[in-house]
Parts: C-alpha cells; structure tokens; sequence
C-alpha cells in the first residue's frame, strides 16, 4: 500500500477517509445494528417506555429522553416510489456510473433514500420491490494495545427482488 | 440592550477555480471590504466570525478564526470564532454578528467565509462531500452533496405540480446571465435555453446547468451598531431586520416531505414575523440556487406564489427583473458558484447593495431583501431579511 505525496502514511489506516463507519464496540455503542445487519436483519431501537422507533438507532429516545431501548426488526422489503441514475460525479468507492438510488417505502415505517445495486440502468421503476442486500466493506486495523486486529465491517443497500 | 444593526461594508475575492490557498482568499475578500468603505478603520472591528465548512477537510486547518484574523490584519476583541453550517455557515455566522452586535455584545463584528475546495487531485473533493450529510448512514449510501437528493426532488416535485425541465431551464439562464455581468462570479458568459436544455445529464432531471459548480472564494462583509454605522459611512444604512433558522430532521429516512420543504417554511415565518415583512414585500431576493429546481420550490416555500406554482412563476418571468421579486440578480449559486461559508455572505453583499442602490444590475427602488440558504441534505434553512429601515 502507498499513499503518494505522503510517504509516511503508507500502511496507516484513516478514520477521516473512511466511507463507512466504526462498527466496533469500542468506538460505537449502537455496534448491534451491524452484527444484525450481518445476519441479515435490518434493526432499529424502539423505546421500552414510549414505543417510539426512530431511526438511525439510538441511545436515548429522541421524543421522551428515556435511556431504556431494545432492539427491534424491520421489514426487509420496500417498495420503489420512484428512482434516481446518477451519471455523473459518482463518489469514489461507489462503481463505476450510474449509480442508482431509490426512495423507498419500508413497508410504512420510514421512506429511506438508499443506493441500489445489482440493478441494471433503467431496471427499476416505481412500485417495483426492493430487499435488503448486505455486503462485506473493508475491515478496520483497530489497535488493541500493541496488537493490530481487523475488524469485519458490513454495510447494506437494496436490490430489485426478482 | 438592543440595538439596531448596519451592514457598512462588504466584498468578495474572485470566485472559481482558482489559482491559490484558503488563506490567499480571505486576504483578498478583506481587500475588496476595505476597498468598499474607506471610512471603516478595520483596527477598529472589535469582532470576527468566520464561516468555513471545509478547512480542516481541503486545507487541514482547525482553528480557522484567529489565523485570518492575523491574515486580515485585525485584533479581535469580543469574539473570535468559527462558524460552521455547510453551505449556510456565512448566513449563520451574519445571524450570530447580528445577535452579538443587537445584545451590546461586540460592536463592529467582520463576518469572514470561504473555502479552498479544488484539491490537487478532484476526487478528495467529492470523496469529502460524503462528510456533509449524516456520514455514518447517507454517506455510505454514496450520498454526498447530493445531486441524487435534487433529483429526486424534482421528479417528485414534476410529478406532483407539472413542473417541467423548461422551468428549470429558465432559471439556469436567467442566473447564468446575471453573473455574466459580475466580473467576480465563476461563470462569466450566459448560456441559451438550448446549450441548457441539451446539457450534459448529470443525475435525470438535471443536466450540467442545473447543478451549480465546485467554487474557490471568499467573502467578507461587516456589520455595526447603528449609532457607530452613522459615523462611519457616507452611504445609504442597511438594516438586519430579522433572522431565523431552522431544521426539522437531518438524515434522508426523516424527510417529512420532498417537494415541501418544512424548516424552510418555519424559518421563512419566524423571519418575516420577527421583521415585520410579508413576503409580497420583498423587492429583491437571494435564494439558495444549489440546484435549479431549488429556486423553484423556494419561491413557493418563502411564499412569494402559490405551492406547486414555482415552476410557472420563474417562467412568467416573476423573480427576474421586473417582475414581483428579482432573485439572484449577482447571478446565485448557479452563476457566482458555491464555496459553501462564502455563499451566505455573498448573498448579504448583493443585497445591501441593491438596497444601497448601488448594485451592478439595480432593482428600482428596492427597499427589502431577503437571502435564503439551505445546507446538508435539505436539513436546515436560514432566512434573513434585510431593509433600509429598521423593523
């Protein structure tokens, strides 16, 4: 590995560059949604006390302040209200053009604006279903004292259901 | 205390893809806000915000204030902070001058913004756009700043109105066309509605001049006590009648409306509320042009016409010239460009100077302003209103 310009970076790894985020427990204490998320399941907090289920997951409730949540499943599949193709000024790490993303309903629960993949341009339309699709993303060389240990990372997006 | 609060002086650097550093900018912006008002001694600004989104991102500099302050050649004495609210940072920080200044707090406060976004390599731009919404959830969806968001917005807002790309069109020329008059935006030539209509696709809807551009620049302005503006200014007062912000959700899955944007209709109620203006009162507008189809929802959302009838009131030619509200008459975003704590402060500028009377393309008699920006993913809107008299 190098790091042109930066010779004395090469080798490091670099949180301020990461496309994804820290999903250790050590460095983040929703750490859960992706050790589900690995298992398939897309998951959120749902609070013991007012029943409210934000998401992103979270450690407190955002409408009654409560610390007391658990996590809960939500639905998989999600029907397609409309997409976009983006062509041009795809970020790097994203493949190659177009890159597609859909607003999508979770069966009521949220509209998530999410990237779609394994979908041919033009494939996808509205009203068509779409399922959670999970995938590895580079591991982390987190430090553990003087040892370095990779941390498996995951991330999701959504697919056309065929 | 509370006091009545001037704009008494304000310029920009040159903006676009330019040669030089973050620093280089911020010099030259003061530059051209000394040349504004000889009569201001900038040894006598007793305060500094400054706007910045990117400067630990594209110039890896922390702890912003101090070093333009030394660049700019000014000791602050009441404040001396950064700002950061993405592509509102610069009317953020207008927002905070203002409060400090009304509340005896500071008495003249310089409101610095810009950016050095062109990196030697373009990719890190783009790659560092994934920080500026919710990274750990929409940035791993490889949503940055995110033409996909107004994309979408616009084929729902299509959808659901009958706008058509034609309307966007229109607002791509008429602001392409006023920053051709301004030797300081990035565009410096008009495009025809069929270079626009046969732009390259970025995201479908939108094409290459529908999307405004990556942007070098700074901006300064400086804002006064009325009782020390009087003294220290032979031109017309401009006043900060009434400020508001607001935001409602951040991350996509909270969006409580796509073609609607709510924070914006509470910031623009508090704002006119607070400043005592009604929206048909508005002579002159700078509203936050990122996308085209943003200008269009924005005239429905500040209330100058009917919800779902932006579209047709840009191509009625309603915020041009001469008509109800002649918006981004220094060209917007679209034109000038877009270096995200620059912007807020730019729009501050052109307004004072068409309500000083003095701007390169005047709107008659203008006597309330109003600028808009929004900033992240659609989540959060900040309106200020500015007059020739106090509210």
């Amino acid at each position: 590995m190098s790091t042109p310009g930066i010779s004395i970076l090469d080798g490091k790894y670099m949180v301020t560059m990461d496309l994804f985020p820290q999903q250790s427990k050590e460095f983040n204490q929703i750490y859960k949604f992706y050790e589900y998320l690995k298992e398939g399941r897309f998951t959120t907090t749902k609070c013991k006390d007012c029943g409210s289920e934000p998401f992103p997951p979270r450690v407190m409730c955002p409408d009654c302040y409560s610390t007391n949540v658990e996590w809960i499943d939500w639905p998989t599949i999600g029907t397609v209200i409309d997409v976009t193709e983006e062509a041009v000024g795809v970020p790097l790490g994203f493949g190659k053009p177009p890159l597609v993303h859909a607003l999508v309903d979770l069966d009521g629960k949220k509209t998530f604006f999410v990237r779609i993949i394994n979908c041919k341009t033009g494939e996808l339309k509205s009203g068509d279903k779409v399922k959670l699709a999970v995938f590895d993303v580079d591991p982390v060389p987190q430090e553990f004292g003087r040892e370095v240990i990779n941390i498996p990372r995951v991330f999701y997006a959504f697919e056309p259901v065929k | 205390m509370d006091r009545n609060v001037c704009v008494i002086a304000g310029g920009m650097s040159k903006w676009g893809v330019r040669d030089g550093s973050q620093r280089d900018f911020f010099q030259e912006a003061a530059k051209a806000c000394y040349d504004d008002n000889p009569q201001l001694n900038p040894k006598e600004i007793d305060g500094l915000l400054v706007a910045s989104a990117y400067t630990e991102r594209t110039s890896y500099q922390t702890h912003l204030a101090p070093l333009v302050a030394e660049y700019v050649g000014i000791q602050p004495k009441n404040i001396c902070a950064r700002v950061e609210l993405l592509c509102a940072s610069g009317s953020s920080a207008i927002i905070l001058a203002f409060a400090m200044i009304k509340s005896g707090q500071a008495d003249i406060v310089m409101v610095a913004g810009g950016e050095k976004l062109y990196t030697p390599q373009k990719w890190e731009i783009f790659y560092s756009e994934l920080a500026s919404v919710d990274h750990d959830w929409d940035g791993g969806q490889g949503l940055g700043l995110p033409p996909p968001v107004f994309a979408m917005v616009a084929k729902q807002h299509m959808l659901k109105y009958g706008t058509k790309k034609e309307h966007l069109g229109v607002v791509s020329v008429k602001n392409r066309r006023n920053s051709a008059k301004n030797p300081k935006a990035q565009f410096q030539t008009p495009v025809t509605m069929e270079e626009v209509m046969s732009g390259r696709m970025i995201v479908p809807p939108l094409t290459l001049y529908d999307c405004c551009p990556i942007t070098d620049g700074a901006a300064c302005i400086v804002l006064a006590a009325e009782e020390m503006a009087k003294d220290m200014t032979d031109k017309p007062l401009v006043y900060i009648r009434g400020t508001a912000q607001a935001s409602v959700n951040n991350m996509s899955a909270n969006m409580p409306n796509w073609t609607t944007w709510e924070a914006l209709k509470i910031a623009a109620q508090q704002a006119y509320s607070k400043s005592k203006v009604d929206p048909k009162e508005v002579n002159v507008a700078m509203t936050h042009d990122c996308f085209t189809i943003s200008e269009i929802i924005e005239m429905e959302d500040l209330g100058f016409c009917k919800k779902g009838e932006g579209g047709f009131f840009v191509a009625d030619g309603q915020n041009d010239f001469g008509g109800q509200v002649p918006t981004n008459t220094d060209g917007g975003l679209l034109g000038c460009g877009h270096p995200f704590g620059g912007t807020g402060i730019r729009q501050g500028i052109e307004v004072t100077r068409q309500l000083r009377g003095d701007a390169i393309q005047q709107v008659p008699n203008a006597t309330i302003g109003l600028t808009h920006n929004l900033s992240g993913f659609i989540a959060a809107h900040t309106v200020l209103i500015y007059g020739r008299e106090v509210a």
